[in-house]
């Protein structure tokens, strides 16, 4: 279960990097189509709130992951 | 002999867990239905306090709905965690009540944009940031503060009460708008009316001020403190600590988020859905959910309760799961139900009557169309279609305000209205099974000097970030299927990815990672 565990840990971590330029792409590309205030302002919430949260906690808790740190944690 | 004396102990013992329940449950409902409503009087508050031609009151009136709703929260979770850590959970649950109670009483006296102008909309945004911000601090008290007072092998019981606030402030807010609403009549509700609501509250919290202040200390905190064991510093505790940062990932990424868009989905999504999607009739509409919500309820209780026999995690992921699976066959039913397309017309029943007023300057033509269908489904549509008489005015408005506006309402027959109270019962089930055993798996993963702080933040993000952009969100994927202006969405359930993308991510990380053991608070 480790294994799995520490597995995992380096999808979290990808999922994490790889949703940045993701979303970012696609932002600058809804938004050149279509410049209104209503794609600003959903662009904005979330490339400013929900992005950073998902990325940050994505990649940080596959690097503990990976490292081992729920290793510990009983299974199932 | 020593046998009564231990009786006579137990029963004190439930008579005053009861009685910490009781407190803390009304308290934190007042403090949802202060949230709520706010949110289900969006339209009129919009309409009094952010006008659509002033860019800028627009502008608030996004921020005041999103902002409040997700990203102030967990400051508030921040600022009062801290606070109830520091100087103990009854005092600071007693002030984010108060600040709750007096900021949603202010927006009930706010004078409108007609006489105070810009300053209308500026107060109601800060007094609905100071919503967001209480709310954030609530929570996680009421959690802790009951748990803490909880019996061991209970603790998923006795929680689960608070988790039916939430629904049970949704509910109240309906309800005490609904009543208002009928007994003053629509016009009066909208000119003055919708303001009893919130200045209702002040009297709501004072009650629920008056019972918690005669409350008592968290007995663990009350022992840590005693023994000088309190933390210093519970953000940098909380967060910069490996390991309870890790614990506080594991909160988020594999219970809280996933909770969150279930939650969402089930209640706020589905009203949504049948509102908007399906062209429900706004009286059944709120009553479906209404009606799914207070048969759902109890299972807050049941779900808590099961969980402290077979562990929080079993439970919590089996909701996920079923949800994720579920979620596509139950609206497709939903949609089905509700669509013209599947149903045959009774022909010789069409009714069509238009009304012609002038009004000012404007003529205005109102038609309306009722359909009846053999199923026994009534169709309704207005169209309401403005044409100035002077042709100079006319010439200046624009297509945008020339465009007729159209209005159409299904009204489903006694069996069909039915099966889709059935349908929102079956995913406010889900909510209870993902929410109902959440409060005691957060304050069991967190130790009691950073507990309030620790598990505060993981809820207000998962509930208020993850949760609250389901409608955002979902609406977009929604309109990004529809293949031209005026034309139908080619996926009407292309909102549902986003529910089930998070709710899978955190199924799966909820799995591997989360322990099923019910652990014991240390003091």
């Amino acid at each position: 279960m480790s294994a799995i565990k520490r597995i995992f840990g380096i999808v979290w971590a990808l999922m994490g990097v790889g949703i940045v330029p993701l979303v970012i792409k696609q932002a600058m590309k809804e938004i050149a189509a279509k410049p209104s205030e209503e794609n600003w302002i959903f662009w904005s919430i979330v490339i400013v709130v929900l992005m950073p949260i998902i990325a940050f906690s994505l990649i940080t808790f596959g690097v503990f992951a990976l490292k081992g740190e729920y290793d510990t944690l009983e299974d199932i | 002999m020593a046998q009564n004396v231990r009786d006579v102990s137990t029963n004190e013992e439930v008579t005053s867990t009861r009685r910490v329940i009781a407190a803390s449950s009304v308290g934190t409902l007042i403090e949802w239905y202060d949230f709520y409503i706010f949110g289900t009087l969006a339209k009129i508050i919009s309409e009094q306090f952010f006008p659509k031609d002033n860019p800028t009151a627009a502008l608030l009136a996004t921020l005041a709905t999103f902002a409040a709703g997700f990203v102030i929260r967990p400051f508030g979770a921040l600022f009062f965690g801290r606070l109830g850590d520091l100087i103990g959970r009854k005092y600071t649950f007693l002030v984010t009540l108060v600040i709750m109670g007096g900021s949603t009483f202010a927006i009930g006296l706010v004078p409108g944009y007609k006489t105070i102008g810009f300053f209308a909309p500026a107060i109601v945004f800060l007094l609905r940031l100071l919503q967001g911000l209480a709310l954030g601090g609530e929570y996680g008290g009421a959690a802790t503060y009951v748990a803490e007072h909880s019996p061991e092998g209970k603790r998923g019981f006795w929680t689960s009460f608070i988790q039916t606030t939430a629904t049970l402030g949704l509910f109240l807010a309906l309800g005490v708008i609904l009543i208002v609403r009928q007994t003053l009549g629509v016009e009066t509700f909208g000119d003055w009316g919708w303001r009893i609501p919130f200045i209702l509250s002040a009297f709501l919290v004072a009650i629920s001020v008056f019972i918690r202040l005669r409350m008592s200390e968290s007995p663990l905190f009350v022992k840590m403190k005693k023994e000088g064991k309190t933390s210093a510093n519970p953000l940098a505790e909380s967060f910069k600590q490996k390991d309870n940062l890790k614990m506080v990932l594991i909160a988020l990424l594999g219970a809280t988020a996933g909770q969150g868009v279930v939650w969402y989905t089930g209640q706020f999504y589905a009203l949504s859905f049948l509102q908007n999607a399906c062209n429900i009739e706004f009286v059944q509409s709120n009553f479906i959910i209404s009606i799914a919500l207070l048969i759902g309820t109890p299972f807050f209780i049941v779900f808590g309760a099961l969980s402290d026999k077979i562990g929080r995690k079993y439970i919590m992921m089996a909701g996920m799961l079923i949800a994720v699976i579920a979620y596509r066959p139950i609206y497709t039913i939903m949609y089905n139900d509700a669509n013209l397309k599947n149903k045959v017309e009774v022909v010789e029943k069409k009714d069509v009557k238009i009304k012609n007023a002038v009004k000012g300057a404007d003529s205005l033509i109102t038609t309306i169309t009722t359909k009846t269908f053999t199923d026994g489904t009534t169709f309704k549509e207005t169209v309401k279609a403005k044409f100035p008489v002077d042709p100079a005015l006319k010439a200046a408005m624009s297509k945008e305000k020339l465009k007729p506006e159209t209005k159409k309402e299904v009204t489903l027959p006694k069996d069909l209205y039915y099966k889709m109270i059935g349908l929102v019962l079956i995913q406010v089930i889900f909510v209870t099974m993902v929410y109902g055993p959440i409060a005691a798996f957060l304050v069991e993963i967190f130790p009691t000097r950073i507990r309030y702080t620790s598990m505060s933040l993981p809820y207000h993000i998962g509930n208020g970030v993850f949760g609250g952009l389901v409608p955002l969100i979902s609406t977009r994927l929604v309109e990004a299927t529809r293949p031209g202006p005026g034309l139908p969405p080619a996926d009407p359930l292309a909102g549902l990815w986003y529910p089930i993308l998070i709710a899978s991510v955190s199924f799966v990380i909820g799995s591997l990672y989360i322990s099923n053991k019910t652990n014991n608070l240390d003091a």
